[in-house]
């Protein structure tokens, strides 16, 4: 079994670029060539593709690459009960995707994930894989409400819905379970905060594996004294694009959890260095949030929109960076 | 007492808008074939506010792929670069990287409204800008202060609107859904009402509407605001009712007209008529200005049938509480 070092150990949010054999797949299951287990199959060797990127980086905690998920949102609306198929909105320019909507009670049918977990894991030479949901505040926020009219029942529902698959997961062995909640920093309203409060519950209570949200941009400060004590054991932050601003915060507040801080940008193209994502670890150190064996060392976010080769190098230097810092701390 | 309505943005692009575009940017389609496709759509999109009974109408602005990028493919000095997200929704605009003082190459607006305006009747034609103050804060700089940049838009936007009032604009809307930010300062609110107090000077007769949306602002924000030498202030209501209620009760509408947004322009409810009538009559009682009623925000983040349908509720609704 592989031994995630004590300190300094990396990780990825969990989308990677999409490898050819995923498009293909994705675009036949949508014409409707494929069943969802042709499709299935057909995604694995893309996840095996983007195993073997976090392998050659040598992360420590890794992903499927998220390979089977056009859309995080998508994903999961098209395999839960209680969602009709999406309208076409624009993501930006004249990119559209179809938002989906919610026409009945939601509920969870099937597992959607652990198959493709387990594949990684099949392949990732003991190497942890991270069991990687969304979120059901995102959920909520990023699809159409045609039947609950009520926040606060909409979001209970998704979240026992995540829960059974969460479930599903850490019974087939994944360590860690990670909800992806970007959604939240959009909208930092204290009811917001509290209101995931309550569905993270329902999601994590008695789960005896690493419970971690990711939450990323936005102005996370504003909800920061509301969403500390969320039931999770790591708080997975995006640090860099925002040039650590939370890191006071954090500090003010007594944070006291593991933190997975994002190390390299992947909205920039270009690759950090060695020495960059090593100053990166040092600004992190000396805001004396965190020790090093609570310190988990990332990218800001999924590094889907990057080109593959550059999404390898970033990986490559951080891995590097951790290294050294694991010789420093 | 009855109120003016209208739509307070774009509209959603139809699937044939959408492949139009598609097939224009991969080189299948001529630029004049797309000009005619969005020219019918608008046509369409006019045509659905005028049987919804709306007082002003937008020609849905289905060519816009933001709010900013008109005006930065007609700009000199300004560029359209990566993407960001646009408040929060999850939709993202390009961050427009301006490197010097922006240069007109031509006009948006008034060509829009010659083709237009006419069609529109007996609605007034209205035209939608980005404000000065969220146009400049959303932007990268290079090569000039900000606030320069912010005075140099509303030069430019002030020529805009002039030519679109000649051309036959009736109303015209400045938007700054920035100053919706629960961070916006007092000082920044000052100076967008400045700016768009600059834009609205060159409007001539048409009605000019400052437009602030995706949230309810502050009260000291919504006080700067108020002094803005525009005809109208616009309030997303429905995104913070008791917000809204409550600024509304200590601040008051603006004096002359005030437009509330209750139609929610984010969701796809069919609007409950019986409790908007309900909400405007007590955020409008005993104001002596004229109100109007919108949609929360511009429709364009909505599925097309929708965003047509929220048009159709928005005319109910000011068809119940009593035409202008
Ligand atoms: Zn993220």
């Amino acid at each position: 079994m592989y031994s995630v070092p004590k300190k300094f150990p990396t990780t990825i949010v969990g989308s990677y670029p999409k490898f050819s054999a995923a498009q293909e797949a994705i675009r036949r299951r949508k014409a409707g060539e494929v069943s969802e287990e042709e499709f299935r199959e057909l995604v694995k060797p893309a996840i095996r593709e983007a195993v073997e990127d976090h392998l050659w980086a040598g992360v420590d905690i890794i992903s499927d690459g998220e390979q089977a998920r056009e859309d995080m949102v998508v994903y999961f609306a098209e395999r839960m009960r209680g969602y009709a198929v999406g309208d076409w909105v624009r993501i930006f320019d004249n990119e559209y995707f179809r938002k989906p909507i919610i026409s009945s009670r939601l509920e969870w049918v099937a597992p959607m994930t652990v198959d493709h977990w387990r594949f990684a894991s099949s392949i990732s030479q003991g190497r942890p894989v991270k069991g990687i949901l969304t979120g059901p505040y995102t959920m909520m926020e990023w699809s159409f409400d045609l039947h609950y009219k009520d926040r606060r029942e909409l979001i209970l529902d998704l979240a026992k819905a995540i829960r059974r698959e969460v479930e599903e997961l850490v019974r087939a062995g994944a360590q860690y379970i990670q909800v992806d909640e970007p959604a939240l920093s959009t909208r930092p309203w204290r009811e917001d905060a509290e209101l995931l409060k309550e569905a993270l519950d329902i999601i994590f209570r008695g789960i005896g594996a690493k419970r971690i949200v990711h939450i990323c941009y936005g102005k996370l400060e504003k909800i920061l004294p509301y969403i500390l004590d969320y039931p999770v054991d790591q708080f997975d932050l995006e640090m860099v694009n925002s040039d650590f601003r939370l890191l006071p915060y954090l500090k003010e507040y007594g944070y006291n959890k593991e933190l997975a801080f994002g190390a390299v940008d992947v909205h920039k193209l270009q690759v950090e260095s060695v020495e960059e994502v090593e100053a990166a670890i040092d600004r992190v150190m000396r805001a004396d949030v965190v020790g090093p064996e609570k310190a988990y060392v990332k990218p800001d976010c999924g590094m889907k929109r990057l080109p593959r080769e550059i999404a390898r190098e970033k990986m490559k230097n951080m891995v590097l960076a951790a290294q050294r810092a694991r010789e420093k701390y | 007492m009855g109120a003016w309505s209208s739509v307070l943005g774009g509209f959603p692009r139809s699937r044939h808008v959408r492949k139009v575009l598609r097939d224009y940017e991969r080189g299948s389609v001529t630029h004049g074939e797309l000009e005619a496709a969005v020219a019918e759509a608008s046509a369409l999109l006019i045509g659905a506010q005028l049987a919804a009974g709306l007082t002003y109408v937008t020609d849905g602005m289905v060519d816009w792929h933001d709010i900013f990028r008109p005006f930065v493919e007609s700009w000199r000095n300004v560029t359209p670069t990566g993407l960001l997200r646009y408040f929060d929704n999850n939709y993202f605009y390009r961050i427009p990287l301006f490197t010097g003082k922006p240069e007109p190459k031509g006009l948006v607006l008034a060509p829009r409204v010659r083709r237009f305006a006419k069609l529109a009747e007996p609605a007034g034609l209205k035209v939608v800008l980005p404000g000065p103050y969220t146009f400049a804060a959303m932007s990268e700089v290079r090569g000039l202060e900000r606030e320069e940049l912010a005075e140099a838009i509303a030069k430019l936007m002030g020529s805009e609107v002039r030519a679109a009032v000649e051309a036959g604009a009736r109303a015209v809307q400045i938007d700054e859904p920035l100053l919706s930010d629960q961070e916006a300062e007092r000082d920044e609110a000052v100076l967008a009402a400045e700016l768009a107090s600059k834009v609205a000077k060159e409007a001539g007769e048409a009605k000019t509407i400052l437009a602030v949306y995706f949230d309810v602002p502050k009260a000291e924000v919504y006080e700067a605001l108020l002094e803005a030498k525009v005809s109208c202030l616009s309030l997303d209501v429905i995104d913070a009712p008791e917000r809204a209620a409550k600024l509304i009760a200590s601040k008051g509408l603006k004096e002359g007209c005030a437009a509330l947004g209750l139609i929610n322009a984010r969701n796809v409810y069919d609007d409950d008529l019986g409790k908007l009538e309900e909400l405007f009559l007590s955020l409008t009682k005993g104001y002596e200005g004229e109100p109007g009623v919108t949609t929360s925000t511009w429709l364009d983040l909505l599925p097309y049938e929708y965003g047509i349908r929220k048009a159709r509720i928005l005319g109910l609704l000011a068809q119940r509480l009593g035409v202008r």
